[in-house]
């Protein structure tokens, strides 16, 4: 995969601006997998997340004019374009609340998603999912990946609103703890 | 406002990974422009979140990648507004001379030059999609013709597969059958170290040979089987060496036994022993 090349990611920007389909190959094979990672954790479904994927990538190079090299970084931009779309997804396919806990619930076993994500870098996740607590990883992958809000959290997890809050904290405390050890 | 304690509320948290309502979020947004620490806050806490999501990062199925480069071309042609006029044209064409109803020795000879270039082009297009689709039929051919041979290999292997399967359950059949006695023939005088089994059903006189270890015969020679009863030796057949050293094979069948032997003969069989050139023999069991 283009190994002889490698970009900066102001000359990719750049080049992505150009409409250079170079670029943009370089910029896919550098950042599918992460892309893909999100839209698989979403929707759990392995072709709904190839159509995800093609979606992102075609609102990132739609969208490139309007990318702010000083709002942030490109990775951080396309992240939350992928995340975006594969929860607009996720909710157009009319999948209810009950529904995504129901997801959860076999989502968060650590030897599930192993199987369903053979190749994922296996010892740093293996260290996350062994030392993030499974309330810490659920109240993760319910924000961040199907998209609940704090009510909505409250509910499925019959919690106070104000507990959700500092769970939230703690998980993510925890998380560059371990971030830290990998 | 109290920084420290606004970064540790969790309010940050809570926003970075998406808890947050809009008008929340967005109060957010201005402590971060605000104040240096919030940003500084949420950016490790962006970075930590976009490294746990890039632990779950996987390489997407291989055909994703092509099909989006050829969606992208055609996304960048639609941008371009060359492919509208034809639209617009037909469109004009069909509507001017309805609507305008009046100058009828005008309308026809319009008709006509609309209709012979929409005709011209319904004709280029026709002729395009012939050349495409011929290139693709050709495509279409190589790869059928591909998986045609694949296939037949394939066919071809399970048909080895099966001829082998069946030869290893008879040779399993007649391992199985109590009815066979089973004589180990040892190397004769010089030929000690060599070895040849014989299996013999004395109901239905049934015999088979396991040439084991018998050395390759000469081209003009072959080895051949006998059955000896008081002495005399009986002609139970020739047998192959080669592919068939390692496999069960059936030879003539055996009326009575008491001693097999196995001597080199010419090529087909004698109808005598040469019993100087014995190689094995062994005497039957009970």
């Amino acid at each position: 995969m283009g190994a002889a090349v490698t970009y900066t990611e102001s000359e990719l920007v750049l080049g992505l601006k150009a409409r250079n389909e170079k670029h943009f190959g370089y910029l896919y094979d550098h950042y599918s997998p992460a892309l893909y990672g999100i839209a698989l954790k979403v929707l759990n479904d392995e072709s709904m997340a190839g159509d995800v994927l093609q979606e992102i990538f075609l609102k990132i190079w739609r969208g490139i004019e309007r990318y702010d090299t000083d709002k942030g970084r490109l990775f951080t931009w396309m992240v939350n374009i992928a995340r975006n779309t594969a929860i607009d997804t996720l909710r157009s396919k009319s999948h209810k609340m009950g529904q995504k806990v129901a997801e959860l619930g076999s989502n968060t076993l650590a030897s599930e998603q192993l199987a369903i994500h053979p190749s994922v870098d296996h010892l740093g996740l293996v260290k996350v999912l062994e030392l993030l607590s499974r309330e810490q990883r659920v109240i993760i992958d319910l924000a961040y990946y199907k998209g609940c809000t704090q009510d909505e959290i409250a509910k499925i997890l019959d919690i106070p609103l104000g507990t959700v809050k500092t769970r939230m904290r703690n998980a993510i405390i925890q998380l560059r703890n371990i971030l830290k050890q990998i | 406002m109290d920084v420290q304690r606004y970064i540790s509320s969790g309010v940050i948290e809570n926003h970075v990974t998406g808890l947050l309502s809009e008008p929340e979020a967005r109060e957010v947004e201005g402590a971060i422009q605000e104040y240096p620490e919030v940003k500084a806050a949420a950016d490790a806490i962006r970075q930590d979140m976009e490294r746990y999501i890039e632990l779950w990062a996987q390489k997407p199925p291989a055909g994703i990648k092509r099909q989006l480069m050829e969606r992208l071309r055609k996304d960048d042609v639609q941008d371009t507004p060359a492919a509208s006029p034809i639209t617009t044209t037909t469109e004009k064409t069909y509507d001017d001379p309805f609507s305008e109803e009046k100058g009828e020795g005008v309308a026809p000879i319009r008709i006509w030059q609309y209709s012979a270039v929409a005709a011209i082009i319904l004709l280029l297009a026709s002729v395009t999609m012939n050349v495409v689709s011929y290139g693709n039929s050709d495509q279409f051919k190589d790869q059928y013709a591909e998986m045609q041979a694949e296939q037949e290999a394939i066919n071809a292997e399970k048909q080895a597969l099966k001829d082998e399967l069946a030869s290893v359950r008879k040779e399993a059949d007649i391992l199985k059958n109590p009815a066979f006695k089973w004589t180990r023939m040892p190397g004769m005088g010089k030929h000690t170290g060599i070895v040849a089994t014989v299996g013999w059903n004395p109901q239905t006189k049934e015999t088979f040979i396991l040439a084991q270890e018998l050395p390759e015969p000469p081209a003009d020679k072959q080895y051949q089987l006998w059955a000896i009863v008081n002495g005399k030796p009986i002609d139970a057949g020739v047998f192959e060496l080669g592919n068939n050293a390692r496999v069960i094979q059936k030879v003539k069948a055996v009326e009575n036994a008491q001693v097999f032997a196995v001597t080199l003969e010419k090529k087909g069989g004698s109808t005598s022993a040469s019993l100087d050139q014995m190689y094995v023999a062994g005497k039957v069991a009970g």
